[in-house]
């Protein structure tokens, strides 16, 4: 069969994927919404639990240990960045699974496209998705918190989404194991969790053990978080963080590489095994 | 068939099988078992680490500490047997393709969806056992429970006013197409609102009428006390009785909901829809 090859036919690829992704989302706007709501519920959550055990001393206490004072935003920043890795888990991760369940990964399957592209297709619906859910979290609390921080917002911005090339890297990983293993949603549940504890979603990293601080540099998102409270918070700018920046382009290259590979890898297996066609 | 003699002896069979189905549709995915065990912990975790970087550097945690958080942490996952246990006992029938056959089984609904619920409560003791055992294995000390049998009362005011919110919230995935999303508002809602993981005092005045106005706040206030003796809300006597009828009342309103629901949502050719 043909496949859909130069750059025209794999833009009309992309388009179509995306625009399918977009069509989903605002057929079913409760799981946006959702997305925009989470990151406050969390950090009210967690609010409400350190004032009740740091009592008067709570916001000092926040400050000695994270060196700001302004704690909505810390928390912020880390529930929006976490937010983003949940909605590229749950989408890209889980894509080609929910596909199955709905019975039309065949017809997905035997499209003229390949594989690489249409991960990259779920992928460019979630930088959109993903994109509204920072600017409407982080832009409406700054908006109101720090006002002239908008530079910061810009820069933040462009931090996620260099964030994001190697978190979608882990998407096609999890992709492929979701093939392997089926049932996602208790799978994804796991990997949003830890996610969530190890990259110091509501914390710095370093009040983790030493040897959990491994598995967290090892995250895209904990840079993202960190890099993004040194901006917003302490002026720091993507210049002066050039180091961390490195490390995450080198994640962004190495993630994706390896995600793919191991995705082709498992679908190539389960192709030959029938294991696609299973629950 | 719904003019059909029902014993209790019946009843019975009908709850038991209903139990069994979903035990057995349970223990058919080790994923959810696995799911269940990794991430109950990892969630208590999660949150005590986040909590962790507002107490002062010198506190020492302290047992009574652990054991308000942790019975705040079991108050959520009962919580969450009710939205996604019994509130979502009809969506996930219509989800599996098998709402028509459990609708038209001569059996009735009401012991179908307690079946659920009741095995959602034996496997979710089981992983608060497990939790709590290996909390106290990571150091996070004994469970106190000061007055077990006030608790096991307290507990059942719980449970009947939850089955009661349950089989409303079953109503409503009926009607509703963002399910998920009103389960997941309702949740993280009940989370802050009902003072399960810190008291209601510490929730500004406002949005506090809204804690107060809500029943499980209540019933938590008295599980914690009995657990905790922490002091209560309203004088302890006041709050058993107002517990007492606002759990009957609850049982009452989500049983009568649902029926109309479905009713209504049979009529209209509404309920096979998703």
């Amino acid at each position: 069969m043909r496949k859909v090859s130069g750059i025209r036919g794999t833009v009309r690829a992309l388009g179509a994927i995306f625009w399918k992704g977009i069509k989903h989302y605002t057929r079913y706007p409760g799981g946006f919404l959702l997305y925009l709501i989470l990151p406050f519920l969390f950090t009210l959550l967690i609010f409400g639990m350190g004032q009740f055990i740091g009592g008067g001393n709570a916001a000092l206490n926040f400050a000695a240990r994270t060196g700001t004072s302004n704690i909505l935003v810390y928390e912020i920043l880390g529930s929006a960045v976490w937010m983003t890795s949940w909605v590229v888990v749950e989408d890209v991760g889980v894509a080609l699974r929910d596909e199955q369940m709905k019975g039309t990964l065949e017809q997905n399957f035997l499209a003229p496209v390949n594989r690489f592209t249409l991960l990259v297709g779920i992928s460019l619906t979630d930088i959109a998705i993903t994109t509204c859910i920072f600017f409407i979290v982080v832009g409406v609390t700054l908006a109101f918190t720090m006002p002239g921080a908008y530079l910061g917002l810009l820069q933040a911005f462009l931090l996620l989404l260099v964030g994001l090339v190697p978190l979608f890297g882990i998407g096609f990983l999890f992709a492929g194991f979701v093939i392997k293993f089926k049932e996602p949603y208790v799978f994804t549940q796991v990997v949003n969790l830890v996610f969530g504890a190890l990259t110091g979603t509501y914390y710095p990293v370093a009040i983790l053990p030493y040897w959990v601080r491994g598995l967290s540099g090892v995250l895209p998102q904990t840079y993202v978080i960190e890099n993004m409270r040194q901006i917003v918070l302490a002026n720091q700018t993507l210049v002066s963080l050039y180091g961390s920046i490195f490390i995450l382009l080198a994640l962004a290259l190495a993630y994706p590489t390896i995600g793919y590979a191991i995705f082709k890898q498992l679908e190539k297996k389960a192709s030959v095994t029938g294991e696609l066609s299973k629950y | 068939m719904n003019s059909r003699n029902i014993s209790p002896f019946m009843l019975a069979e009908e709850f038991k099988a209903a139990f069994m189905k979903d035990f057995r549709s349970y223990v058919r995915q080790p994923a959810w078992i696995l799911g269940d065990l990794i991430s109950t912990p990892l969630w208590f975790f999660f949150f005590a680490l986040g909590v962790t970087i507002f107490a002062p550097a010198t506190q020492t945690s302290g047992y009574q500490g652990f054991s308000y958080f942790f019975f705040g942490f079991i108050f959520i996952i009962l919580f969450s047997t009710t939205i996604w246990g019994t509130g979502q006992s009809v969506k996930n029938e219509q989800m599996a393709g098998t709402l028509e056959q459990f609708f038209l089984a001569p059996a009735n609904r009401l012991t179908l969806i307690l079946g659920r619920w009741a095995r959602i409560f034996v496997t979710d003791i089981l992983v608060i056992g497990y939790t709590t055992v290996l909390l106290y294995l990571f150091g996070g000390g004994p469970l106190i429970l000061y007055q077990p049998g006030m608790f096991l009362f307290s507990l059942s005011l719980f449970e009947v006013g939850s089955i009661g919110f349950g089989m409303f919230f079953a109503g409503l995935t009926m009607k509703m197409k963002s399910y998920n999303t009103l389960s997941n508002l309702v949740f993280f809602g009940y989370m802050i609102l009902t003072g399960a993981l810190f008291p209601v005092n510490v929730i500004p005045v406002p949005f506090r009428y809204v804690s107060l106005a809500i029943p499980f706040t209540y019933f938590i206030d008295l599980m914690r006390h009995a657990a905790l003796l922490t002091p209560t809300i309203l004088p302890l006597f006041v709050e058993y009785l107002a517990g007492i009828l606002v759990a009957a009342v609850m049982l009452i309103v989500g049983f009568v909901t649902f029926n109309w629901i479905e009713t209504d949502a049979r009529a209209r050719g509404t309920i096979a829809s998703n």
